[in-house]
C-alpha cells in the first residue's frame, strides 16, 4: 500500500482584489499517493491552477493545512517553500518555459545547477531516451516541435529524480497525438512510482489518469476513479 | 552548465544590446584610464623635464612664477633679464656647488627647413651658455657621432658665429656638422632684424627634453646677438645640499637682489601641475559623468533583460533556483558586461593614447617635452577595479529585483 505523498486538509487560497475578497480555492481536501496519476479537472477559474500551485508549494495557502513528503507547507515563507520544492518536486508547464540559448541537454541539466549536483552526462541521455529525445540532446529549443520541447521539460523535471511532478496544462500548446503521448509517458513515470499531478482542459485525457478531481468555484465537486 | 556559461549564454541573447552596454562602460572606462594615464604621465613628465634642466635652484628676474616656470622648460616668449652683475654676486655664495648663467632669446629660422611649418615653428630657443659650467649641470648631453656629426664639438667661448644643435630642430631642418644655419635675431632697442649665418659645430644626441628643440650658442655671442651685452635670463645653480631648510636660507638671502626671484625645482613642478590642474578637474569631471551614464545603462539594460525573463526567472525557482541563485546569476552578468567594458576601453586607451596625447597637446602647451600620457598596468589595473565596483552596484538592484520574485507571479506575467 502506497503512502500518502500529498495531504491537503481545509486549503483554502484567498486574494485581495481591490477591495473584494477572491476565494480562488475555499476548502479542498485532498490526498495522493505516490505512483498515483491525478487530473484535475474544471473550467476555467475553477481554481486548478492555484491548487496545484498550492500541491507544490510555490504557493502558501491562506487557510487549512497542507503536508508534502512529510513537511508541513502552510505558514511557510517563500524561503522555505523552495527547501521542500528542491528535488522533491518536479515541473512541467503549458508554455514549455525552456531557455532558449541552452541546447536540450542544458535545459535538462539546469536544475542540477541549481541544486548544486554534479552534471552527469549518462543521467541526461537516461533521461532523455526516456522520453524519446536521444538524438536531439545538442538541439536548441526553436529547432524542436511542440510536443519535443514537452518531453525536453519533462526530461528536465525528472532530471533531479522528483517523488512528485506537477504538470500545468501540459498538452494546452500540443496537437491531439502529441498531447496523448505525453500522456502516455506521465503514466509510465506514475507506474515507476512518481507521484503525477496534471490540469487540463482535456477532459478525454484527464480521464487517462489514475483519478480525476474535477473543481467548480474552488471546491471538489467529483472525484471519480475511471 | 554552470553559472559563468549561463550568464554568457544570457548576455549573448541580446548581441547588440550587450555589445552597446559593453561600448558605453569602456568608453567610461577609456576616459577614466586616458585621465589616469595623464595625471601620471604629466607627473613623470614635469619630474623628467626638470630634472633634465639640471639644476635645483634658478634665480631669474621677478614675473610672473608660471610664465618663469615655462619660460624654463619651453622658451616662451616676453623674456625677462637679469643684469650681469647678480652672476658675480651669487656665484660666491658658500653653498653653492656649482652655478652656470644662461642668456635665453628667440630667433627666427631662415627658410632652413624644406618642410612647410605652421608661423610659430619658425621661431627656436637660442641658449646662450658657457659650456663648461653648463655641461657639469648636465652631464648626460652627449654630441652625436656617425657619417655627417664625427667630428663634431662645443664652440669655444670666445667664437662668434658657432652653434650646436639639439637633436630635434637638426633633424627637423636636416642640419649637420659644416652645415650653416640661418637665423634672423632683433636686437633689444634695435627696429630691423639681423640675419645671422651660424656654422654648425656639433648636434647633440636626442635627450627628450627642451633640450632637443633648443639652439646652442656660446653666452657672450648670444648676448652680442640680441644686444643685451650685459643681462643673464637665468642662473641655473646646484646647491651643496639641497632641502627645504637650505633653500629657504638661500631664497633669503638672495632675494634682496632687486628685480630677482629664487625659484626651486620643486616650486616649479608644483607651478606647472597648478597650471593643469583646471584642466584635471574638469576631465574628470567629465569622466565621472561618463562613469554615471555607464552605470545608469548597465542597470537599464540588466533590469530590461530581468524585466523580460521574468517568467524564466520563475521558472527557475520553480526548479529549486534559491534567493541567493537568481541574485548571483544576475549581478554575474552585470559583472561580465562591466569587466568587458573594463577590458575594451583599457585596449581602446591604450592603443588611442598617442591621439589623446596629440589633442590634449593640441589644446595647450603644457610646457614639458615627451610624453605626457603614461598608460600603465596600475592605470590599467585600478579602471577594471573601478568597472568591478560599478558592476557590483549596477547589479545589486537588478539582482534583487530578480531574486525577490515569486515563482507563481513570474510565471503568470511573464507567460
Amino acid at each position: 500500500m502506497n503512502e500518502n505523498i500529498i495531504e491537503a486538509r481545509g486549503l483554502k487560497r484567498h486574494y485581495l482584489r481591490g477591495i473584494e475578497t477572491v476565494k480562488a480555492l475555499d476548502g479542498v481536501d485532498l490526498a495522493i499517493k505516490e505512483g498515483e496519476m491525478v487530473s484535475i479537472l474544471g473550467p476555467s477559474g475553477s481554481g486548478k491552477t492555484t491548487l496545484i500551485n498550492l500541491l507544490s508549494c510555490l504557493d502558501a495557502p491562506t487557510q487549512g493545512s497542507l503536508t508534502v513528503s512529510g513537511k508541513q507547507v502552510a505558514g511557510l515563507s517563500e524561503d522555505e517553500l523552495v527547501e521542500i520544492r528542491r528535488g522533491v518536486l518536479g515541473f512541467v508547464f503549458q508554455q514549455f518555459h525552456l531557455l532558449p540559448t541552452l541546447t536540450v541537454a542544458e535545459n535538462v541539466e539546469l536544475p542540477l545547477t541549481f541544486l548544486g549536483r554534479p552534471v552527469d552526462p549518462k543521467k541526461t541521455r537516461e533521461v532523455l531516451a526516456l522520453v524519446g529525445l536521444s538524438d536531439r540532446a545538442d538541439h536548441l529549443p526553436r529547432e524542436l516541435s511542440g510536443g519535443q520541447m514537452q518531453r525536453v521539460a519533462i526530461a528536465r523535471a525528472l532530471i533531479v529524480e522528483p517523488k512528485i511532478l506537477v504538470a500545468d496544462e501540459p498538452t494546452g500548446n500540443l496537437d491531439k497525438a502529441a498531447g496523448e503521448a505525453i500522456f502516455e509517458l506521465f503514466k509510465r513515470l506514475a507506474r515507476q512510482g512518481i507521484a503525477i499531478i496534471i490540469t487540463t482542459h482535456n477532459v478525454a485525457l484527464g480521464y487517462e489518469a489514475d483519478r480525476v478531481v474535477t473543481l467548480e468555484d474552488g471546491r471538489i465537486v467529483k472525484e471519480e476513479l475511471p | 552548465m554552470r553559472y559563468l556559461s549561463l550568464a554568457v549564454k544570457n548576455l549573448r541573447r541580446r548581441v547588440v544590446r550587450t555589445a552597446l552596454t559593453v561600448a558605453g562602460v569602456g568608453l567610461a572606462v577609456a576616459v577614466a584610464v586616458s585621465l589616469g594615464g595623464f595625471v601620471l604621465g604629466y607627473r613623470a613628465a614635469i619630474d623628467r623635464s626638470i630634472d633634465m634642466l639640471g639644476f635645483q635652484v634658478m634665480i631669474m628676474a621677478k614675473g610672473c612664477p608660471y610664465e618663469a616656470a615655462t619660460m624654463m622648460l619651453k622658451g616662451g616668449s616676453g623674456l625677462l633679464y637679469l643684469p650681469d652683475d647678480s652672476y658675480a654676486k651669487v656665484k660666491g655664495d658658500a653653498d653653492i656647488a656649482s652655478i652656470t648663467p644662461v642668456f635665453v632669446g628667440i630667433a627666427q629660422k631662415e627658410a632652413g627647413s624644406i618642410r612647410d611649418e605652421g608661423s610659430e615653428k619658425t621661431f627656436t630657443v637660442v641658449d646662450g651658455v658657457d659650456v663648461p659650467s653648463f655641461l657639469s649641470m648636465k652631464p648626460w648631453l652627449k654630441l652625436k657621432t656617425g657619417p655627417g656629426y664625427d667630428g663634431g664639438k662645443w664652440f669655444g667661448p670666445a667664437s662668434k658665429d658657432e652653434i650646436v644643435l639639439g637633436y630635434e630642430i637638426a633633424e627637423f631642418e636636416q642640419r649637420k656638422v659644416g652645415d650653416s644655419f640661418y637665423a634672423t635675431i632683433t636686437p633689444a632697442g634695435k627696429p630691423d632684424p639681423v640675419r645671422h649665418e651660424f656654422k654648425v659645430s656639433g648636434v647633440l644626441e636626442r635627450t627628450g627634453t627642451q633640450d632637443d628643440g633648443t639652439v646652442f650658442m656660446p653666452i657672450d655671442a648670444a648676448r652680442a646677438a640680441f644686444n643685451r651685452p650685459r643681462q643673464l635670463t637665468i642662473l641655473g645653480i646646484k646647491l651643496k645640499q639641497f632641502n627645504l631648510f637650505t633653500m629657504r636660507e638661500f631664497e633669503s638671502r638672495w632675494l634682496k637682489l632687486p628685480e630677482v626671484q629664487v625659484v626651486s625645482l620643486q616650486q616649479v613642478k608644483n607651478t606647472l601641475i597648478g597650471l593643469v590642474a583646471t584642466a584635471q578637474t574638469m576631465v574628470a569631471a567629465v569622466a565621472i559623468i561618463a562613469v554615471v551614464v555607464a552605470l545608469i545603462g548597465v542597470i537599464n539594460t540588466i533590469l530590461m533583460s530581468v524585466y523580460e525573463r521574468t517568467a524564466e526567472i520563475g521558472v527557475m525557482k520553480a526548479l529549486g533556483a534559491r534567493r541567493g541563485d537568481v541574485f548571483q546569476l544576475i549581478w554575474l552578468e552585470t559583472l561580465m558586461i562591466c569587466v568587458a567594458g573594463a577590458v575594451v576601453g583599457s585596449i581602446g586607451a591604450w592603443v588611442g593614447a598617442s591621439l589623446v596625447e596629440r589633442a590634449i597637446k593640441s589644446l595647450a602647451d603644457f610646457g614639458v617635452s615627451g610624453s605626457i600620457v603614461r598608460i600603465t598596468p596600475g592605470v590599467v589595473g585600478y579602471a577594471v577595479l573601478g568597472a568591478v565596483i560599478l558592476g557590483f552596484f549596477a547589479g545589486l538592484y537588478p539582482a534583487w529585483r530578480a531574486s525577490s520574485m515569486r515563482p507563481v507571479e513570474a510565471i503568470r506575467e511573464g507567460a
